[in-house]
């Protein structure tokens, strides 16, 4: 029987102590590894997104609402934008890209964007060709076809060829008015981005001024007040743009903000500076709160393995007396500690990740981050590292302790 | 087989008065003799017997077991010589709970550095040999008292170690049960000519053994020691 076989034959002997330490150690583990973890792909996901455009122009407010509306699809919009300021985007010269958006309405809490049919030629950042991918279908060609985003594919059970009435607001909420008269077709479905988009509806904006015009026209006629909407300028809630060199982001903020009655933002920086202001604290305190647990956890493990020893001092003789050496019984005794650790680090991990993909869904659904649960980011694996190591010091002092140790005493054979 | 010459052992702390001196002139032990130990409590016996398992070092004097001088050896070495030439049993049997009776003397020749192949059914053969061949995967909670000694003497004998030290072998047993134990141990002795050192208080046991050494003389305790030095002052 090899020392291994005889420590894990230990441990299996008192095995609630050995399940309990186990369990206290993957606890911290597990904090450890969902906090680090999801600042990790919280951090991927929020760069993924706020990277796809290198400005939003919309109505004057919050820069970071003005990102959070229009980018992710969480926040309202800050305000409408005259849809002649896109134009005079779109004929820049140092424009890339530049799409509008028109928000208003939503299916079942997933928002339509109007937009206009070049929006899905948004250049990827790397590798050429476009961003956005057609699973099934084709992108919307006439008003009120719409393209679904894979997440709504799937979350709603649209297909290709199924239609669907949107609901007015942003959000889902009960007796929101139903724009019955305005059937959406389902003309495509987006392939997956891992971006709020795959939590979006992109239909044309001509259909979601329609439909607005529409209902404005019915309510100032139960009203009896004069018509307006036919008379107004167009407008859009905001504008995506991507410029033709990065460096460019700085001069056209400065300008757009004081040509035009909006604002710009650049979403890198917006979200950089909603990290370090509000999420990196937070996740700062609860790594904080993490490490202390594994602290006390590896303590625990630190007194277990003590008092294992201590109950063990008369079997640790016995194998003294039975020619095994100083050296073998310390190692038997830090081999079960390294068990108690290896389990409570491999529990955990699977209890960090599996409630990371437990709660992916509810995150995608709540800010629309798209985490990968089960990537191990390299501050994961250095965290892991320093808790192992911990475990294993914990595991030294008993082991030491044993093999400092005289078996005459524990044998009773002193007279 | 056994050696000992001009023993001198320090045991305990003089500065919390519990100093005991061991002093031991001369003793030897032939290659399969066996020699019953007897003496009051306190008087050196199990004292002796750690001397001899490399235990305890003198202070001064020599031990030789088995061709070895004890008192050159590393610690490593002394393990190592204890596990391959010495047997142990124990008053209290000393056995390892988590572990079945054939993984107990499996454990024995294991850490005494026998080699992985055979120690499973080296072990099958000397709880045969005690009588237990169908207990082999009990537990020691699922044995008799008489059952523990026998596997605690299966896992001395399981290695053919040359000496086997017995303390008390008997102590916690009935006398019907114990006997059958020292019959056991004499038997196992005999049979592989190995010698057999055995401790005891038991008056009718030790006058069947064929040796017996009155380990009376060989500790002076610190009340002793103190009337002694204050008498030649």
């Amino acid at each position: 029987m090899s020392l291994l076989a005889m420590a894990w034959r230990y441990l299996r002997f008192r095995w609630l102590v050995s399940l309990l330490t186990v369990g206290s150690i993957a606890l911290g583990v597990a904090l450890i590894c969902g906090v680090v973890a999801l600042r990790h792909e919280a951090d991927n996901a929020l760069s993924r997104d706020a990277g796809l455009y290198d400005l939003v122009v919309g109505g004057k407010g919050s820069p970071l609402q003005l990102v959070l509306g229009s980018v992710y699809h969480l926040d309202s919009p800050t305000g409408n934008i005259d849809f002649t300021e896109y134009e005079r985007l779109r004929r820049d010269s140092r424009v890339l890209w530049a799409a509008p958006i028109g928000l208003g309405d939503n299916y079942e809490g997933y928002r339509i964007v109007g937009t206009e049919a070049h929006f899905f030629d948004l250049p990827a950042r790397e590798g050429g060709g476009s961003f956005f991918e057609l699973a099934h279908g084709d992108t919307f060609k006439d008003p009120f076809e719409v393209v679904l985003g894979s997440y709504v594919a799937t979350s709603t059970g649209l297909e290709v060829g199924d239609t669907f009435f949107g609901t007015h607001g942003l959000v889902d909420l009960p007796g929101a008015e139903v724009h019955q008269d305005f059937p959406y077709r389902v003309s495509g479905v987006l392939a997956p981005t891992g971006t709020a988009q795959d939590r979006a509806i992109f239909g044309s904006l001509t259909s979601v001024w329609e439909i607005h015009e529409t209902e404005e026209r019915i309510h100032s006629a139960i009203q009896g007040s004069a018509l307006l909407g036919s008379q107004k300028e167009r407008q859009a809630t905001a504008i995506l743009i991507r410029l033709k060199a990065p460096g460019l982001r700085l001069w056209m903020v400065d300008e757009i903000g004081k040509r035009s009655e909006g604002i710009a933002a650049i979403p890198i920086n917006e979200i950089m500076r909603f990290q370090r202001g509000i999420i990196d604290p937070v996740q700062r305190a609860l790594l904080v709160i993490a490490s202390a647990v594994v602290a006390v956890s590896c303590l625990s493990c630190l007194l277990t393995l003590h008092q294992a020893a201590e109950r063990r001092r008369r079997d640790i003789a016995i194998l003294r007396s039975l020619g095994g050496s100083r050296l073998e019984v310390a190692t038997l005794v830090f081999l079960e500690g390294i068990i108690l650790t290896a389990g409570g680090v491999a529990l955990g991990l699977a209890l960090g990740h599996g409630g990371l993909a437990l709660a992916a869904g509810s995150i995608r659904d709540a800010t629309g981050l798209v985490l990968q649960s089960w990537r191990m980011p390299g501050s994961e694996l250095m965290a892991l590292g320093a808790i192992a190591f911990c475990g294993s010091i914990a595991s030294l002092f008993p082991a030491i302790s044993c093999y400092r140790r005289t078996p005459i005493e524990e044998l009773h054979l002193t007279e | 087989m056994i050696r000992l010459r001009d023993v001198r052992l320090s045991i305990g702390d003089p500065a919390h008065g519990s100093c005991a001196r061991f002093k031991l002139p001369s003793f030897e032990v032939a290659q399969g003799e066996a020699v019953a130990l007897t003496g009051p409590s306190g008087c050196g016996k199990s004292t002796l017997l750690n001397l001899i398992a490399g235990l305890r070092r003198p202070d001064d004097g020599e031990v030789s077991v088995a061709g070895a001088d004890l008192a050159i050896m590393r610690p490593a070495q002394l393990d190592r010589h204890r596990g391959i030439h010495c047997g142990m049993v124990f008053q209290t049997f000393h056995l390892l709970a988590p572990f079945t009776a054939v993984e107990n003397v499996a454990i024995g020749l294991r850490v005494a550095g026998r080699g992985k192949s055979a120690i499973r059914e080296r072990a099958r053969e000397a709880l045969a040999r005690v009588g237990l061949g169908h207990r082999l995967n009990a537990r020691p909670d699922q044995l008799s008292v008489g059952e523990r000694q026998r596997v605690a003497i299966a896992r001395a004998i399981a290695g053919n170690a040359s000496i086997l030290l017995a303390d008390e072998p008997t102590g916690s047993l009935d006398p019907h049960t114990g006997r059958g134990v020292f019959s056991l141990l004499r038997e196992v002795a005999a049979e592989e000519d190995r010698c057999l050192l055995l401790v005891t208080h038991d008056a009718a046991l030790a006058s069947d053994m064929p040796r017996r050494f009155d380990c009376s003389t060989l500790i002076q305790h610190s009340g002793d020691l103190q009337r002694k030095e204050k008498a030649a002052r």
